[in-house]
C-alpha cells in the first residue's frame, strides 16, 4: 500500500488503540448502498476520520482535536471539514496561532497543490491581524467578506510578520515558480497588509524570477499586478515614468528572448491599459519582422530605447509580425493583410484559420473599393 | 496528418477505465474523498458521450446510483444542496430520518452541480429535487462581492463557483438565488491583461475559468441570443479573449491553460469550449487538436493530461467532452461522438432531459390539481 503521506502519522499507532482516546466514541461512516467511487480507506484514515466524526458529534474542541485533523489532513489534505474544524478548535482554545503557521510552514510545502492549505494560512494570518469583531459567531469565514485587510495602520509586528510571510512564500516558489495557488497566496498577502515597503520589494522580486526564466508567465503576470493593480499612479507625471520603465524592461526582455509569447503579452497590456498607441512601438518591433538577411542592409543604429535582435534570434518573430499587422490595420490594412497571409501560409500555420478570420474581419469595416 | 490517419478512439477501453472508478477507487486516491460526486459525473459522463450507459451499466445499477446520490442532498438552515460525498456521513440505525446537516457537513456548490448533470445522465425524474431549497443554498453561497463560497459557511470562492451557481439557476430556470449584476461584475473584474480569465480578480489567466467565466457570461439570463454580440462582453474584450485562447494551442496541438505552459487535454476543452462560446470554434486547428487528444489515450483505457500520462476520468470526460465539440469529417467513424452543450457541459440529450425535468415549471404542468 502506497506511503502517499510520508513521514506522516503512519508510525503512530491508531486512536481506537490510544488510551488517551477511550473516552471518545468513534462514528463509522455510513457510505450507503451503491456508492459511487467508493475509495478502499486505509486503516489509519478509517480509525482517524472515525474519530473525528465523533469529535464533531459532541462539539468537542481541544488540544487533542489538534492532534486528530493533522493526523487526518496529513492523509488527506484536502478533507476540507477537517480543515474548517480545526480552525474553529485553534479559536475556541485560544491556540497559539504562531506554533498553528511554523506547522504550516512545512504542510505548505508538503502539499503545494491543495487548495486548503493555503485557504487555513490566510484564515489564520487574518485572525492574528485582524481579529473579527467579539459579537461574531466565529463560525463564518472571515477572508468571505470584502473588508479583511490587515489593522488600518500596520503595526512594526505587522510589518515584521508581513516580511517573514513574503519571505516563506518566496522560498515556496522556489520549489514551483509557477504554482497558482502560490501566487494567488502572495497578491492576497500584498493586499491584506498593503504595506507601501512591501510593494516596493515586489519589482525586484519579479526580475529575479524572470532573470531565471524569462517565459514564466506568472512572474510577468505578477509584475502587471504589482504595478497595475494597486493604486500606485500618482499623478500624471508618475504615470509617464511608470509607463517609460516597463517599456524599457520589456523592450529588454524581449530582445533576450523574441519568442517569448509573455513578454509580448505583457507589452500589449501595458499599452492597452494606459491607452498607449501600438504604433508607438514601430521602430522598435520592425527590426524582429524581418529576417537576419534582410536586415543586413539596414543601418546599424545603436538606439538604447530599441535594442535591437541578437545575431542568434529565431527571426523573423511571429508575435512582432502580429504587432505590426496590429499596427497597420487602422490606416493601411493591405500591408496588414500581407503579414497575415505570410502568418497564415508559411510561418504560423496552427494558426491559418485565425489569420484568415483577421483578413475577413479587417475588411470587413473598409468600404469595397470600385 | 490528415484525419484518416488518426489511430482509433479507444471507445470500449475508455468506457472499461470509467466503469472501473465507479465501482472502487485504490487507497492512493484518498485525497478525492471530499470531492466524490465530481469523480462520479466524470464517468457518468463518459459513458454519456460514449452512448454506452445503456450497455456498460445494468439499470439495477443505475438505481442504485440515483438512490445513493439522492442521499447526498442535504437541507438545513443554508437551504439544500448536495454533498460531495458520504465521508462525514454518520452511521445511524436504519430507517432513521436524517437530521439537520452540522456546519462540517454542509452542501457544497460545486458539487451540486455536477449532481443534477449525473442525475440526469442516469435519466432520474428529479421528484426529490428541492428546488426552492437549492435556490436559498445559493443566495447562502453569494458573497458581498458577487462571487460564491463552495460552502455558505466558507471554502474557495473565485469563477469555478460562479459558473457553478450560474449552471445551476439556468437549469432551475430561476434566477432569485442570485444577484446576477453584482456576479457579472465579479466575472469582470478577473479579466486579465492577457485576454484570459483568472481564477479571482488579481490571478493570471487560466484556461479553466476563462470557460467559467464566458459560459457564466452567456448563461446569463440577460442574454437571449447567443448569436449576438454579447452585453457583458465588448468588441475588444472578446478580440483579446479569442487571440488569448488561440495562443494557447501549442505545437503539439493540445491546449495549454497558460502562456507558455505545456499543452494538457483538459485545456482542449477549457479553451475549445470557451472558443465555441464564443462562436469561432471554426478557428481552432482540428487535425492538430484531434491527434494530440489521440496521443493521450492511454494503452490499457482511459486519457491522461498528456501522451504517456496515467489516465483518470476527468482528462477522460474532458478530452471526449472537446472531441465532442470538434469533429472531424474524415476521422474514423470511432471519432463519432453526440452533440454537446458547452455552456452546461453534457450532451445535448442530458441537457434537453434538464429542461423537461428540472425547472419547477415542469412540475408544475405535471401537477394533477391545477386552476
Amino acid at each position: 500500500m502506497p506511503d502517499i503521506a510520508g513521514d506522516g502519522p503512519e508510525e503512530q499507532p491508531l486512536f481506537s488503540e490510544r488510551p488517551d482516546w477511550t473516552d471518545v466514541t468513534p462514528v463509522p461512516q455510513y457510505e450507503g448502498y451503491n456508492p459511487i467511487a467508493p475509495i478502499f480507506y486505509t486503516p489509519q484514515y478509517k480509525d482517524a476520520t472515525d474519530y473525528f466524526r465523533g469529535i464533531v458529534k459532541t462539539n468537542e474542541k481541544s488540544e487533542r482535536v489538534l492532534e486528530l485533523t493533522e493526523a487526518i489532513i496529513r492523509l488527506n489534505p484536502a478533507h476540507y471539514s477537517a480543515w474548517q474544524y480545526r480552525y474553529h478548535t485553534l479559536l475556541a482554545i485560544k491556540a497559539p496561532l504562531d506554533a498553528e503557521l511554523k506547522l504550516m510552514d512545512s504542510l505548505a510545502v508538503q502539499f503545494l497543490k491543495t487548495y486548503q492549505v493555503w485557504h487555513h494560512r490566510r484564515l489564520i494570518l487574518t485572525a492574528i491581524y485582524s481579529p473579527p469583531p467579539s459579537n461574531a459567531s466565529g463560525l463564518n469565514d472571515p477572508t468571505a467578506t470584502t473588508s479583511s485587510s490587515a489593522k488600518s495602520k500596520p503595526s512594526p509586528e505587522s510589518q515584521a510578520a508581513a516580511r517573514t510571510e513574503l519571505a516563506f512564500i518566496t522560498r515556496v516558489l522556489m520549489v514551483d515558480a509557477k504554482n497558482y495557488h502560490t501566487w494567488s497566496y502572495r497578491q492576497w498577502l500584498l493586499a491584506f497588509f498593503d504595506d507601501v515597503h512591501l510593494w516596493e520589494g515586489e519589482l525586484g522580486f519579479v526580475e529575479r524570477l524572470l532573470e531565471e526564466d524569462v517565459r514564466n508567465n506568472s512572474a510577468w503576470h505578477h509584475r502587471f499586478f504589482v504595478v497595475f493593480g494597486r493604486g500606485q499612479l500618482q499623478g500624471e507625471e508618475d504615470r509617464v515614468a511608470v509607463l517609460k520603465r516597463e517599456l524599457s524592461y520589456t523592450k529588454d526582455q524581449i530582445a533576450l528572448a523574441p519568442n517569448n509569447a509573455s513578454a509580448w503579452n505583457y507589452l500589449r497590456g501595458i499599452l492597452e491599459r494606459t491607452g498607449t498607441s501600438f504604433s508607438n512601438l514601430r521602430s522598435f518591433v520592425e527590426p524582429y519582422t524581418k529576417t537576419h538577411e534582410d536586415r543586413l542592409g539596414d543601418e546599424e543604429i545603436l538606439d538604447l530605447e530599441n535594442p535591437a535582435p541578437s545575431a542568434e534570434a529565431e527571426l523573423p518573430c511571429v508575435a512582432a509580425l502580429e504587432f505590426l499587422a496590429d499596427i497597420y490595420e487602422k490606416d493601411a490594412v493591405s500591408k496588414s493583410v500581407e503579414i497575415w497571409k505570410r502568418l497564415a501560409n508559411e510561418l504560423d500555420t496552427m494558426r491559418k484559420k485565425y489569420w484568415e478570420y483577421r483578413i475577413k474581419e479587417a475588411l470587413k469595416d473598409v468600404p469595397v473599393q470600385s | 496528418m490528415s484525419g484518416s490517419e488518426l489511430p482509433k478512439l479507444a471507445r470500449v477501453a475508455h468506457a472499461g477505465h470509467c466503469n472501473r472508478c465507479l465501482s472502487a477507487l485504490p487507497s492512493s486516491h484518498i485525497q478525492i474523498d471530499a470531492s466524490r460526486l465530481a469523480i462520479g459525473f466524470y464517468c457518468f459522463g463518459t459513458l454519456d458521450l460514449l452512448g454506452s450507459i445503456y450497455e456498460k451499466t445494468k439499470e439495477i445499477e443505475r438505481e442504485g446510483w440515483r438512490e445513493w446520490l439522492w442521499h447526498q442532498q442535504t437541507s438545513g438552515i443554508h437551504g439544500t444542496g448536495f454533498k460531495p460525498s458520504s465521508y462525514m456521513t454518520q452511521d445511524r440505525p436504519y430507517g432513521t430520518d436524517p437530521e439537520e446537516y452540522s456546519e462540517y457537513d454542509t452542501p457544497h456548490l460545486i458539487m451540486t452541480y455536477t449532481a443534477i448533470l449525473s442525475l440526469a445522465i442516469l435519466r432520474d425524474d428529479f421528484e426529490q429535487l428541492d428546488r426552492n431549497g437549492i435556490v436559498r443554498f445559493l443566495q447562502a453561497c453569494q458573497r458581498e462581492d458577487g462571487s460564491f463560497t463552495s460552502f455558505p459557511n466558507g471554502g474557495e470562492s473565485d469563477l469555478r463557483q460562479v459558473y457553478c451557481a450560474f449552471a445551476i439557476s439556468s437549469m432551475l430556470d430561476d434566477w432569485s438565488g442570485v444577484d446576477v449584476d453584482r456576479a457579472v461584475s465579479f466575472i469582470q473584474q478577473c479579466s486579465s491583461h492577457e485576454g484570459g480569465y483568472g481564477q479571482q480578480p488579481t490571478g493570471e489567466a487560466l484556461g479553466g475559468t476563462t470557460y467559467c467565466a464566458l459560459a457564466s457570461l452567456y448563461l446569463a439570463p440577460s442574454v437571449s441570443d447567443l448569436h449576438a454580440p454579447n452585453p457583458h462582453v465588448t468588441t475588444d474584450e472578446r478580440r483579446r479573449t479569442i487571440r488569448w485562447l488561440l495562443q494557447n494551442q501549442a505545437s503539439s496541438g493540445g491546449f495549454s491553460g497558460r502562456t507558455n505552459k505545456d499543452a494538457d487535454a483538459c485545456y482542449c476543452f477549457w479553451c475549445g469550449a470557451s472558443l465555441h462560446i464564443l462562436g469561432v470554434g471554426d478557428l481552432v486547428d482540428r487535425t492538430a487538436f484531434l491527434s494530440y487528444l489521440a496521443s493521450c489515450q492511454f494503452k490499457f483505457g482511459g486519457i491522461g493530461k498528456a501522451p504517456e500520462d496515467r489516465p483518470d476520468p476527468y482528462h477522460t470526460y474532458l478530452s471526449l467532452a472537446a472531441l465532442a465539440l470538434f469533429p472531424l469529417e474524415d476521422a474514423d467513424p470511432s471519432w463519432k461522438l453526440p452533440r454537446l452543450n458547452a455552456l452546461w457541459n453534457t450532451t445535448e440529450d442530458t441537457a434537453d432531459w434538464i429542461r423537461q425535468h428540472v425547472p419547477l415549471y415542469t412540475v408544475k404542468a405535471q401537477s394533477p390539481v391545477r386552476k
